[in-house]
């Protein structure tokens, strides 16, 4: 067993695995070359969030993405809808495609005819597209041609059915919605299990059907939408400045990340800038919210395997790390203190010596718990080779975070896309080769380390500012007041590339935001890495993936 | 074979972690058969207006991101009125507040057994209190006081209260000590204990539930969603609370309720502590000692 590789050593790749370097960021004039040959209407690049943004025209659609991701080699982050008006291009299609490493983004967007919306699928170019068009047909009633899947994502059978048309439902007249239905397998002794929403644990609901023969699961299809909450349309037309309470409750347990995500967008909207102090803080915060959930993803696989004094001690230390965030913040969750442009308030006297040998003493005790449980043959028996997500699998969903690192890609936003309080500053990324619950163990481990450690340099940081380090409340300036407009916010959140997109009105308020979870990608990975495992294996790669239900939901 | 293996040599171990290096667990808890434990971190606890030095400017209700907080001016000044199942103890109101009349309230111990008393009315008429009839109301101590079983049901929320339930059986709270255990199934259950806004994707989920818990049973509703619907409130995807849906015999507000909060509703469901919120008013004086619950109140025991 070899201990965790970090990035850049040799035994991260292994002989068998060709060394893949991802391709050299185009420099920006190339790039400005490839989409100006789109002849879009307008391209403009905005250089605080490294990003083109591209208008063009529906008969452009499907070529310009192609450009994206086969000419720039980026993927497909998000896309979404958005209603500006009632006119001719007031419906507006968005997608944004990130690249590899520190490569700009590229946003792309379309008007629509409201009244009849229609617009080619992207699913050739783009196969995982799929959620994110049936989201966007779901609720804004855009008709993709050529689509193949046109089940609803969130409207299915499980709705209440009580005849109460929510804003937003599909116009009268809009093609009839398809059957909501499972695909089956058929074959002698194969059958169904269905488990769910209501699970046997304490965690979110969903619904999950198995095909399986005997023990072993030959397909698994997953339907969420249980927990939506409207959460989007819920902020259209708040106060832009109270938007982070919401979008800490898009996954609460990463409410620190979606805030952060949100009040970014928000900030590169404004145009506005972070005091660097707040901004130390924010990341001090954002690794200790890191720390507290990864420990309780091994917690989880430690009791999912039924070790239940391991998973006794990793909650312990989870504990503890959510009292140092309620110590520093008065919230457990961190809530209510990251706020559009700094901070709500002041961190909370805590004298900082305790803090940094706290984040010290719960890296180092991450590590040796987690050295003693590998050390265990009945654990290594259920952890190695279940669950696993190969490299070629991990890339086409495509995945993001802590699952896509297990596989061996290396996608990390404060390495790739440095933001905030991770410009200027040396993150290590951890990956595994092997893609199996022990390898997301392995690199959840390191994560954890590398999260302490990050943490206790920001608290250093914030030292060595002196007494007036302590971050202010106060709102941050705006260096350029341009017309409000579009923002993008990105974090790596716990589970991976967390983005919030914020169209705000010309009074301040919020237009349109729109949240794309890491876990809106990564579930489907869940589905391919349970094929081949039998059913008692299915709750350990779960928690293995630990990904969010309401994050999917919103 | 060809004979035993050579002996591989170990994987590199660790350096010890040396004791006495913070980080550990933390100690475990006395509450909440004994006093509210003086190691907590300070939490945010509810906001709690001043009527002597509210001037009356509305900048809490304006800050108020969900309209928990609501004003409005009367002959006598102005009428502050605060649902603490709404609120989400973001203290916004707490900043917002130029006259230092809006302050953080004394304790943790916020779970009631009626709606309304989460209703606090400055300044203006009361609510007529409707005290619901519950399945097995009063009984509830007698009935389940030396075990209870709960199945936790997620009805759509957004993981925050889940956190602190799953936090409920960890080394520090372990909850089995009171004889309190999750169950896998419903139909092992005494109680559910449901957290989120009742989407209408879970609605039917939750019903079915319900049904499938064997009687006598109660239901306790968690967090501002499972009260009110919390942050969510005026969505057209939620039912905004689960008693829209089932009888609720204790509600226990916060956005989350903390591991403490959530142990106090639990006692107060099986009926060994008393309820300290009344129409939102506390009966002991502001500042006192947070946890002097009626911790003095003798237990009820089952017979
Ligand atoms: S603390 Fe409660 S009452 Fe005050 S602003 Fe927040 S939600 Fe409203
Ligand atoms: S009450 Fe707050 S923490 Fe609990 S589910 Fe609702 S939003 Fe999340």
């Amino acid at each position: 067993m070899s201990p965790i590789p970090r990035e850049g050593e040799e035994a991260v790749e292994g002989p068998r695995v060709p060394r893949e370097e991802p391709a050299a960021p185009l420099d920006r004039a190339t790039e400005r070359e490839m989409l100006g040959s789109l002849r879009a209407g307008t391209v403009r690049w905005e250089p605080t969030e490294e990003l083109w943004r591209l208008s063009v025209e529906p008969a452009q659609w499907v070529w310009s993405s192609r450009t994206a991701t086969e000419g720039l080699g980026h993927r497909l982050s998000t896309l979404f809808a958005d209603r500006t008006g009632d006119g001719p291009g007031g419906l507006r299609v968005h997608a944004l495609f990130l690249g590899q490493g520190s490569s700009a983004g590229v946003h792309l967007s379309v008007g629509l005819d409201p009244l009849r919306p229609r617009l080619a699928s992207l699913v050739d170019p783009i196969p995982y597209v799929a959620p994110f068009e049936r989201e966007a047909a779901e609720s804004f009633g855009v008709e993709f041609e050529g689509a193949r899947d046109r089940r609803p994502l969130r409207r299915h059978g499980a709705r209440d059915p009580e005849p109460r048309p929510a804003a937003g439902d599909p116009p009268a007249g809009s093609p009839a919605v398809p059957a909501d239905r499972f695909a089956a397998v058929e074959g002698e002794g194969v059958h169904e299990i269905a488990v769910g929403p209501v699970h046997a644990g304490v965690i979110e609901p969903g619904h999950f059907r198995f095909q399986v023969v005997g023990e072993r699961i030959l397909r698994l299809e997953i339907r969420l939408g249980y927990t939506h909450k409207g959460t989007e349309r819920l902020l259209s037309g708040r106060p832009a400045d109270l938007g982070t309470i919401w979008a800490e409750s898009i996954s609460g347990d990463m409410s620190l990340a979606g805030a952060m995500a949100y009040a970014q967008a928000v900030e590169r909207a404004r145009g506005s800038v972070v005091a660097p102090a707040d901004d130390r803080a924010r990341g001090l915060l954002l690794e200790l919210e890191r720390t507290a959930f990864l420990l309780g993803d091994l917690a989880g696989i430690a009791l999912d395997i039924g070790y239940a004094v391991g998973a006794a001690r990793a909650n312990g230390l989870r504990e503890e790390a959510y009292r140092t965030l309620a110590r520093l913040t008065g919230s457990r969750l961190g809530r209510s203190i990251l706020a559009v442009g700094g901070l709500r308030r002041p961190l909370l006297p805590v004298p900082s010596d305790r803090v940094a040998a706290t984040l010290v003493g719960l890296g180092q005790r991450t590590r040796s718990w987690s050295e003693e449980l590998l050390d265990k043959s009945s654990v290594l028996d259920r952890l190695e080779g279940t669950g696993t997500l190969p490299r070629w699998v991990a890339e086409l969903v495509p995945c993001v975070g802590p699952v896509a690192r297990a596989s061996g890609l290396r996608r990390d936003l404060r390495a790739d896309r440095p933001y905030g309080p991770y410009r200027g500053i040396e993150v290590r990324v951890p990956r595994a080769r092997e893609g199996d619950v022990k390898a997301r163990f392995q690199v959840k481990v390191a994560e954890i380390e590398e999260a302490c450690r990050l943490a206790g340099q920001f608290l250093e940081a914030r030292d060595r500012a002196g007494t007036g380090g302590n971050p202010s409340a106060g709102p941050s300036v705006a260096v350029a007041a341009p017309s409000p407009t579009d923002g993008l916010g990105w974090v790596e959140s716990p589970r991976g590339e967390f983005l919030v997109h914020v169209r705000l009105d010309p009074a301040g308020t919020v237009g349109r935001v729109h949240v794309r979870d890491p876990s809106f990608l990564n579930w489907p990975a869940l589905e391919w890495a349970v094929r081949g495992n039998i059913v008692p294996d299915f709750p350990l790669i779960n928690k293995s993936f630990n990904l969010s239900y309401s994050g999917y939901d919103r | 074979m060809n004979g035993p293996e050579p002996p591989r040599p170990g994987r590199p171990r660790p350096p010890p972690v040396p004791p006495g290096l913070p980080g550990g667990a933390p100690a475990p808890l006395g509450y909440p058969r004994g006093p509210w434990p003086t190691d907590e971190p300070p939490t945010r606890r509810f906001p709690r207006p001043d009527p002597d030095r509210c001037d009356g400017c509305a900048a809490c209700a304006r800050a108020c991101p969900n309209g928990a907080l609501r004003t409005a001016p009367s002959a006598s000044g102005t009428v502050v009125s605060l649902d603490y199942g709404l609120c989400l103890f973001c203290h916004l109101c707490v900043d917002a507040c130029p006259s230092g009349a809006m302050a953080a309230g004394p304790m943790g111990e916020l779970a009631v057994r009626h709606r309304d008393d989460l209703r606090l009315v400055r300044g203006g008429p009361r609510p007529d209190p409707e005290r619901l009839r519950h399945e097995v109301g009063e009984r509830v101590g007698r009935l389940f006081a030396g075990s209870l079983s709960i199945r936790a049901v997620d009805a759509g929320s957004c993981n925050g209260c889940e956190v602190e339930i799953a936090a409920l059986q960890w080394p520090r709270y372990d909850l089995e000590r009171l004889g309190i255990y999750f169950v896998a199934s419903p139909r092992h259950a005494d109680a559910l204990l449901v957290s989120g806004p009742v989407t209408r994707n879970m609605r039917a989920a939750l019903e079915r539930t319900y049904r499938a818990v064997p009687g006598p049973s109660f239901v306790i509703a968690v967090g501002a969603c499972g009260i009110s619907g919390g942050p969510f409130v005026g969505s057209a995807e939620i039912e905004g609370g689960v008693d829209r849906v089932l009888p609720v015999e204790v509600y226990i507000p916060g956005c989350p309720p903390s591991p403490l909060g959530l142990l106090y509703g639990l006692w107060l469901a099986l009926g060994r502590a008393e309820p300290r919120l009344r129409q939102g008013e506390l009966p002991a004086p502001v500042g006192s000692v947070p946890g002097t619950a009626d911790r003095r109140t003798p237990a009820r025991r089952p017979p």
